[in-house]
């Protein structure tokens, strides 16, 4: 009966023990010099593009391994990231919106010293920059409006069509007049509240000045309620667009069944002639593309002066940025990372990744290939022109799905403009 | 072993049996829970690695934040309605299906495989029904009813959510009913029928007195499915159009991950918590009071 009495305390201390170290985290050894990052990528259209530069960094440096993570179609970049890291395992690279940057400047590297800051373009890192530390790597500047079909307006207007005749609201519904009476479509209007939320009426507070610091104060004002919209010029105008938009909306009869996959398709098709999108669109229209790839940006007017802000004004600021996390991945991992990011900028074949394969505006000076991609071709060539507009980047997190659905119910008339405007306000309120 | 002697030896070959179910339920679900109930006390965002206490004050804003308390609603009138719904359909299928029907099996089969495709799919699966076949269908035969995507209409929306619904889990309740069905002892609806009560009658005041304990059983996991809706809930409808789709859970995820108030994300959670404690032990409480013997 003894030993009976033996094999129970055995047994159940070889339990605890089993339990307590399967808790433990196993020891990660690294063979060799063999290293394996992970990438967690938030721009799911570039997911396969992101897969193959892997490799392709995998023959430049065959000791290291990139597994590419993406966030699921849904999920913000925050939310993924902040999960990875509540469960101790973050990726080495994770990639975060420019709003939120700033939130994991406590858990990832120090950038500043890296090589690509000298080549970064200006203003680039401004915002990831917090008491003179840089902590991103500026992936890409995307820029959106309304993407035409040149085809499709070609034939409208009987000619061949200047982007910069469209610089007034006037003259956008001029446009879509002929365009119907050429028997298509004029534009879709893609329900997303992403698109509307984050692209769309973020334009009212971008356009409010040419000048950057009156545009953040202008968000200051509203956070402190002292803003009043609805008797503001450059929100209205905004609305009277959307407007007009809704009124030549494609999906008129159901403006909130589409879906994002709709718009390539019909725009590509042909079946309308403009489509509210930006440059990363691209790959999905090249899917369905009959125009020959000739497409481009039309700024979205907000009043009917030529020479009002905005008017002739693109939207553009650098949306993604890559940061490396610093609590659990190794020195050797880091290292790795930095690599790639100097890959990408330096090396032909990342260059060649950013610009040509993921039709990605690279951030860098240095870069100096052409982009093949139409819409990416005419973001630079409005940048070039000092035509630009700083999208809005540093919004609160949720002002995309609470303005979104606000805007959403606005398209399907199941609210006017006093409660959008109403909606909004209260909305920045409630921030903190 | 009951007659072994002392505290530490009685506990010791208890501790050996129920010992790691017990660690892994401590780890999993008891520790989570009360560092859970800490957090509402900060002011957490999610990420920071500092955070202070800040008292009661998320529990205010839970009592303020209206949209809560509206969504908290909307999915009471939700779990009511496929409460009912799916215990009812589960009720006659089970029944149909226990009454000699030709390939029985096979009919209980595919009503249960529903049940086996994870609510992410499902959802998915549904959207595109939707959206795109009934839509297709109706312009095709011109229904107005189906001209144009259920889920781009609030109250169209919240009924494709219904249904969905009750089709996932009909089948799951169906399996419950029909073992319940099959218990009810053959002897004395036989004696019943002998002494000449009907088919309302022997249905009314026996079989569903007996059945009391399978339907506590479907009405609980009904209801407490019903109130931890989210998975449905994001790929069907992601709460839209514009949030009147939005169920409490979804509405609590958002708030912590995406409004990044994770304090109070958490207090909702944990009121939700409470409040879903209490309906679903009042319902398991009174109805047990129901419980007959044959």
């Amino acid at each position: 009966m003894k030993s009976w009495k033996w094999m129970q305390a055995l047994a159940l201390s070889l339990l605890v023990v089993m339990l307590v170290t399967a808790c433990g985290k196993s020891g990660e050894s690294v063979e060799g010099s063999a290293v394996t990052i992970t990438f967690l990528n938030s721009k799911g259209e570039i997911q396969s593009q992101l897969e193959e530069a892997a490799k392709a960094f995998k023959e430049d440096n065959p000791d290291i391994t990139m597994e590419i993570i993406p966030v699921p179609a849904g999920q913000s970049p925050f939310e993924k990231a902040s999960a990875l890291y509540a469960s101790g395992n973050p990726a080495t690279i994770t990639m975060l919106d420019t709003g939120d940057v700033e939130k994991f400047k406590d858990r990832v590297l120090d950038l500043s010293g890296e090589k690509w800051m000298a080549d970064a373009v200006d203003r680039s890192t401004a915002l990831t920059t917090f008491e003179g530390k840089n902590y991103a790597f500026p992936l890409a500047i995307e820029g959106y409006g309304f993407i035409y079909n040149k085809a499709v307006v070609d034939q409208a207007i009987g000619g061949t069509f200047d982007p910069a005749t469209i610089n007034t609201t006037g003259a956008l519904e001029e446009l879509f007049k002929k365009i119907e009476a050429s028997g298509k479509a004029p534009l879709i209007v893609s329900p997303m509240d992403w698109s509307l939320g984050a692209h769309y009426l973020p334009l009212a507070y971008a356009g409010q000045s040419a000048d950057t610091a009156a545009v953040a104060q202008f968000v200051d004002d509203l956070k402190a309620g002292k803003v009043d919209l609805a008797g503001n010029t450059v929100f209205n105008g905004l609305l009277d667009t959307f407007d007009l938009m809704a009124k030549y909306n494609i999906d008129k009869a159901s403006p909130l069944s589409g879906t994002y996959e709709r718009g390539p398709e019909v725009l590509g098709k042909g079946e309308v002639g403009i489509w509210f999108q930006g440059n990363w669109a691209w790959p999905q229209i090249s899917s369905f593309d009959t125009a020959s790839g000739q497409y481009g940006f039309l700024p979205v007017p907000v009043s009917n002066n030529a020479d009002d802000f905005g008017n002739t004004q693109i939207s553009s600021a650098v949306s993604k940025r890559l940061v490396l996390d610093k609590e659990k991945n190794t020195a050797e991992q880091q290292a790795a990372a930095k690599k790639f990011l100097e890959w990408m900028v330096y090396s032909d074949k990342g260059q060649d990744f950013l610009v040509n394969k993921a039709n990605i505006i690279p951030a860098f000076k240095n870069i100096t290939l052409e982009a093949k991609d139409p819409l990416a071709k005419s973001i630079s060539d409005y940048i070039a022109k000092g035509k630009s507009q700083d999208s809005m980047s540093t919004l609160p997190a949720d002002h995309w799905a609470k303005v979104g659905a606000s805007m959403q119910k606005y398209l399907a008339g199941a609210a006017d403009r006093s409660v959008l405007t109403k909606e909004i306000q209260e909305y920045w309120k409630s921030v903190k | 072993m009951i007659t072994e002697k002392g505290l530490w030896n009685r506990l010791r070959l208890r501790l050996l049996f129920t010992g790691p179910t017990l660690f892994a339920f401590l780890a999993v679900m008891i520790v989570p829970f009360l560092y859970g109930i800490y957090l509402t006390f900060t002011n957490w965002d999610g990420i920071s690695t500092a955070s202070s206490l800040v008292g009661f004050q998320n529990y205010v804003s839970v009592f303020q934040d209206t949209v809560f308390w509206q969504s908290f609603l909307l999915t009471l009138k939700y779990v009511f309605i496929t409460v009912v719904l799916i215990n009812v359909v589960a009720f006659l299928l089970a029944y149909a299906l226990t009454s000699g029907l030709k390939g029985q099996s096979l009919f209980r089969a595919g009503f249960f495989i529903p049940n086996l495709v994870g609510g992410i799919v499902l959802g998915f699966v549904w959207q595109f029904i939707f959206s795109n076949v009934f839509v297709y269908l109706g312009k095709e035969m011109s229904i107005p009813l189906f001209s144009a995507s259920w889920l781009a209409d609030p109250d169209k929306a919240f009924w494709a959510m219904i249904i969905v619904t009750v089709w996932q889990y009909a089948g799951y309740m169906m399996v419950i009913y029909v073992a319940g069905l099959m218990n009810v002892p053959k002897d004395i609806l036989e004696a019943a029928s002998i002494d000449g009560a009907s088919l309302p009658t022997k249905m009314r005041k026996m079989v569903l007195p007996l059945m009391v304990p399978s339907f506590i059983v479907c009405i609980f996991l009904s209801l407490q499915r019903g109130f931890m809706v989210y998975d449905l809930n994001i790929s069907l409808t992601k709460g839209g159009p514009f949030k009147s789709t939005e169920m409490v859970s979804m509405h609590v995820y958002e708030k912590a991950f995406l409004s990044r108030d994770y304090g109070v994300g958490q207090a909702e959670a944990f009121v939700l918590f409470l409040l879903v404690a209490i309906i679903t032990i009042a319902q398991v409480y009174f109805s047990k009071k129901m419980e007959v013997e044959a």
